[in-house]
């Protein structure tokens, strides 16, 4: 179980997450949403103890992250899947976080099988595409069998058999107790996988509801449409609608 | 590569034993897992092994012709890029996990942070003992065709000769040490080197250059001057790292100008020059966000 | 859960059938922002990638990273502080000249140069912005000229204020202890101006490297070997072989940095060939223009990534 509870991060004068209150409960898997820039990298770093709290807690199963005897059996974490050295095999940078914990050869081998990365296991990890990347990065999260699983957009660049199986998986992990929290950006998948969505905006929250709850609130439509309604006062960077784009190579002129 | 797989069990899986945290012993495993399964670290050793003889070799034979060739007096001559070797090494280890993302997945394993430093300078100094040995090694071995040449014989346990090896020894590994300090500082590979670079190389010619009569001038004619025992130049070149590790041979240590700190001192010295730069990476890892 | 545990074909059939009820909803656009309306459209001109654009390119790269400003700095206060610290040293009636004193700090400053051309050589392909780029320009030479010319305008200027501030705070110690800076003197204005070239060389020597090796732990550790260990374990070693090996090291551009005295008295000490200052200078030019080429033939022939 994750508790956030008035959590505040400030970076100098600027404040990335503002007294953000939620909990992702086990046997459940938690949705966490928000803008680009809304602070949920931030509290994820924040929850897994990289970065610490300027004002509240967050706490893993009642404890501060850095008070947990053997995180990795706690929590699962997978924030970015550009955190391997790219020289080193998947298999042995895989070893090397699993002898922190003392955790045998074997669960190596069994996650690398989890995750079908046994054909490219042995090749150096600066040679994967993204979405090989994220299979490693979900393959550590499972190194420990955790309980918990923080999981910073684990479908970013999988294939379409990849998402599917991302979502198979965190169905199982939470049906069998433990507690998933996963952002995303893409609301068609978080509708079919997350039983709750958090939504922030700004470093705060603007929704913690059951997806059906949310999906009543906007008048029927989408999560999507539900989304779009909630942070609509709070986007920091948005594009030019499509039209506006293509006026450039209108004006261009060639080609 | 398609996704058939299974999901965890819900029992704990298999290959688990029970379930204990990150205890010092592990981050060390761990450590020397990271160190052995890259391409450099390998690399560096073995050309540093390797040049560490070619030169000692060349420049043996190149001497062998001397009225009074003392193969010993050859031993040392590898020993200024041997040492670089070992200093790109630690740089490597201690930037490592700060140049590539590597930091994000280690210290969620080990949110105590400090174990993993602990183990990297055990494993800094282990890796580099096994290099500067077979690097001594392979200048001993570099010796052999040139005194072979003359009819010598290489006395290994006669005089100070075993303390010269194993002064050799210890200062390549302090150099990887030193290496590791700044790169676990400076947490980027260009500036630790550079750092590196300055203090063990260059600031000992630039000082050089300063107490040089050849290029400082001779006292002009009629002026009584004494050169002092001991000099500020000296001073401080014997307090670098370079001029430090001098003193770790007995007798052999110290220029003109420098003080004599002996076998203790130049350790003493050495220590802080490692020490304090990894205090300094302690207490801002501790305390630090790891963004 | 008995979906995930499945194998595939029968996942592929169960996801046809989704937990959540299947939403269909009519095309509808996104709520437009206030902003996306009413922003003037700037014209778009299709111009061609030339060589001046490639340069005003690397310029604004090299430009707009923290570096840019902490590198030169950082050269020129290493160098001023080496020359102000040996100057010190210097005693009344001393043979030392006073150019000799001034350029004292390339032993320092020429670190700095070096790794600015190594960072110009490898951030590219360290950082993955050499995709962008070589997207951008596929003439692939003309980014590498670029780089040369921005890092030889770089290093120009950074050598230049590194050897006015040194000439400023030696300033001094110079009148105190005699030696004086005769820009008369052609042995003064040649080692004045061989500072800058040097620094300057040295920087395309990092650039060359750079941009062969594309990383930069191992571009920059062959610079150092170079230029500074090479050459001391060579001076160690004296011979007819080694003296001649350390003659034709980058480091022979050194050479310009001498006065008169001082490669007179290098060439009596050295078995080697006697390059004399201008020598030196070639040998550094010919090492800039090898390592260039084969940064160029590297980049012309091979892939990018």
């Amino acid at each position: 179980m994750i508790q956030v509870e008035a959590l505040t991060k400030r970076y100098g004068p600027t404040t990335a997450v503002d007294g953000l209150t939620f909990t992702a409960r086990p046997g459940l898997v938690t949705g966490f949403l928000g803008p680009n820039g809304a602070g949920k990298s931030t509290t994820m770093r924040v929850v897994v103890g990289l970065e610490r709290p300027t004002a509240g807690t967050a706490t893993v199963d009642g404890r501060r992250y850095a008070d947990l005897p053997a995180p990795l059996h706690a929590v699962g974490v997978m924030l970015d899947a550009r955190s391997v050295h790219p020289g080193r095999s998947a298999f042995r940078h895989l070893l090397a976080l699993a002898r922190t914990h003392g955790i045998g050869r074997s669960r190596v081998d069994e996650v690398i099988g989890m995750t079908g990365l046994e054909s490219v296991a042995r090749r150096r990890a600066g040679t994967f595409s993204l979405g090989m990347g994220q299979r490693l990065g979900i393959a550590g999260a499972l190194l420990g069998d955790p309980g918990t699983l923080v999981l910073d957009e684990p479908v970013n660049g999988l294939d379409p058999d990849g998402v599917l199986w991302v979502r198979g998986l965190v169905r199982a992990l939470a049906a069998e107790g433990r507690t998933v929290l996963l952002s995303s950006h893409l609301m068609h998948e978080l509708a079919l996988c997350a039983d709750r969505v958090v939504i922030i905006g700004q470093g705060r929250l603007l929704a913690d509801a059951s997806v059906p709850e949310l999906v009543a609130a906007s008048g029927g439509g989408s999560l999507e449409d539900a989304y779009l309604q909630l942070t609509a006062g709070s986007v920091q960077y948005r594009g030019r609608a499509a039209d506006e784009a293509t006026g450039l190579t209108a004006a261009g002129g060639a080609r | 590569m398609t996704a058939t797989t299974t999901v965890p069990n819900p029992a704990p899986a298999r290959g688990l034993p029970a379930r204990r945290g990150p205890s010092l012993p592990r981050v060390v495993a761990a450590e020397w897992s990271k160190l052995t399964s890259l391409r450099s670290p390998a690399a560096i050793g073995v050309v540093t092994v390797a040049v560490s003889g070619v030169l000692t070799w060349l420049s043996a034979n190149a001497s062998s012709t001397d009225p009074g060739f003392d193969p010993m007096g050859s031993l040392g001559t590898g020993l200024p890029l041997a040492q670089v070797g070992v200093l790109v090494l630690g740089v490597l280890v201690g930037t490592g996990e700060f140049s590539t993302g590597t930091f994000r997945t280690t210290f969620t394993a080990v949110p105590r942070r400090l174990p993993v430093l602990v183990a990297q300078l055990v494993v800094t100094a282990a890796a580099a003992l096994v290099v500067s040995v077979l690097a001594v090694a392979a200048a001993v071995v570099g010796l052999l065709p040139a005194a072979g040449s003359r009819g010598m014989t290489l006395d290994l346990a006669g005089g100070r000769t075993p303390q010269l090896l194993a002064g050799m020894t210890v200062q390549l590994v302090a150099m990887a040490l030193l290496g590791l300090a700044l790169g676990a500082l400076l947490r980027r590979t260009v500036p630790a080197v550079v750092a590196a670079v300055v203090l063990v190389l260059v600031l000992p010619v630039a000082l050089m250059l300063a107490s040089d009569p050849g290029i400082g001038g001779a006292p002009p004619v009629g002026v009584a001057y004494t050169e002092p025992e001991v000099t500020a130049v000296g001073t401080v070149t014997a307090v670098l790292p370079g001029g430090a590790v001098t003193h770790l041979v007995p007798g052999a240590g110290g220029f003109d100008g420098a003080p004599d700190l002996g076998v203790g001192g130049g350790v003493a010295v050495l220590a802080a020059w490692v020490l304090v730069p990894l205090g300094v990476a302690a207490v801002r890892l501790r305390a630090r966000d790891l963004a | 859960m008995g979906r995930a545990t499945t194998d595939l074909p029968q996942r592929r059939a169960a996801s046809s059938e989704p937990r959540a009820p299947r939403r269909t909803h009519a095309p509808r656009r996104t709520p437009a922002p206030a902003t996306a309306t009413a922003a003037p459209r700037t014209p778009v001109t299709v111009r061609a990638v030339t060589f001046p654009r490639v340069v005003a390119a690397e310029w604004t790269k090299r430009t707009s990273v923290r570096s840019a400003l902490w590198l030169p700095l950082g050269t020129v206060v290493s160098a001023l502080t080496l020359a102000y610290a040996l100057g010190l040293f210097v005693r009344v009636g001393d043979a030392r000249s006073g150019a000799s004193l001034v350029v004292a700090g390339h032993v320092l400053a020429q670190l700095g140069t070096l790794v600015l051309g190594v960072l110009v050589g490898t951030e590219e392909h360290a950082t993955g912005t050499a995709t962008t780029t070589y997207a951008a320009v596929p003439r692939r030479l003309a980014v590498l000229g670029a780089q040369a010319l921005v890092t030889a305008s770089v290093a120009l200027v950074t050598a230049a204020a590194a050897l006015g501030a040194s000439a400023l705070v030696t300033h001094g110690q110079r009148a105190a202890t005699g030696p004086t800076l005769d820009l008369g003197d052609g042995g003064t204005a040649r080692v004045l101006a061989g500072f800058v070239v040097v620094l300057t060389g040295v920087a395309l020597l990092g650039l060359g490297l750079g941009a062969l090796l594309r990383r930069s732990a191992p571009a920059l550790g062959a610079g150092v070997l170079l230029l500074v260990v090479a050459d001391q374990l060579l001076q160690a070693n004296p011979g007819r072989v080694t003296d001649t090996l350390r003659a034709l090291l980058p480091g022979a551009g050194s050479r310009l940095l001498l006065d008169d005295g001082g490669v007179a008295a290098l060439d009596a000490a050295s078995l080697g060939p006697h390059l004399g200052p201008w020598g030196g200078g070639l040998v550094l030019a010919a090492w800039v223009v090898a390592l260039l080429a084969a940064a160029a033939y590297r980049l012309r022939r091979h892939d990018v990534t």
